[in-house]
């Protein structure tokens, strides 16, 4: 599975969760969860594009 | 014109009332630890307590899948307390795995990290969810 992927259910996961735990209405609750879900990936998406010009470099060495 | 506010208090009482039975915090609290979501379920917020089932248990489903770590306790590293304690929150999970199938992650595997992030938050999430019950339990929370 990508990163892209895992991070979007990490997202979805998680904005479902706060989003019924701290909200009661449906309304409220969907207006939370849309804030949490794209605030996640489009910060991820942001930061993302913050490093995209720096090198990535040879992967870690498994300790 | 004087007997209009008297009238609206008591209804305005009335309103507040709970409108399902509250049990014992300490039962909810248990509980909820045990099985995610179980706290709600016997507070009778049974639809609210399925879901929070289903959203830990994915976290942890996820967490697994990837074959993320489950933290242990390891001499001269502090931190991996309070990792552990994150996982324990997972309640029967947790010792489920770790004590009868002895599951620790596979270190090599591509989604070890981020399988243990899953993990982490599934426990972390459940104990949101203890604190939540026995609120409700108490009649702080709704």
């Amino acid at each position: 599975m990508s990163h892209f992927l895992l991070m979007v259910l990490f997202a979805l996961l998680v904005s479902v969760f706060f989003a019924a735990l701290w909200r009661r209405s449906p309304r409220d609750q969907a207006i939370l969860f849309l804030q949490l879900f794209l605030g996640m990936v489009g910060g991820g998406l942001l930061l993302a594009w913050l490093m995209y010009p720096f090198p990535s470099g040879p992967p870690a060495p498994i300790p | 014109m004087a007997n209009s506010e008297p009238d609206a208090a008591p209804a305005a009482a009335e309103s507040r009332e709970p409108d399902t039975p509250r049990g014992s915090p300490m039962a909810a609290g248990v509980l909820a630890w045990l099985v995610p979501g179980a706290g709600h379920m016997y507070l009778g917020r049974w639809g609210r307590g399925i879901l929070f089932l289903v959203l830990v248990l994915t976290s942890l489903g996820v967490g697994l899948a990837l074959h993320g770590k489950l933290w242990r306790v390891a001499p001269g590293q502090p931190l991996s307390l309070l990792g552990t304690l994150a996982c324990m929150g997972l309640g029967v999970p947790y010792f489920v795995l770790r004590f009868l199938m002895d599951y620790q992650g596979d270190l090599v595997a591509q989604g070890y990290e981020y399988g243990a992030a899953f993990i982490l938050t599934g426990g972390l999430m459940n104990v949101l969810l203890i604190l939540d019950a026995w609120d409700i339990a108490r009649g702080v929370k709704e």
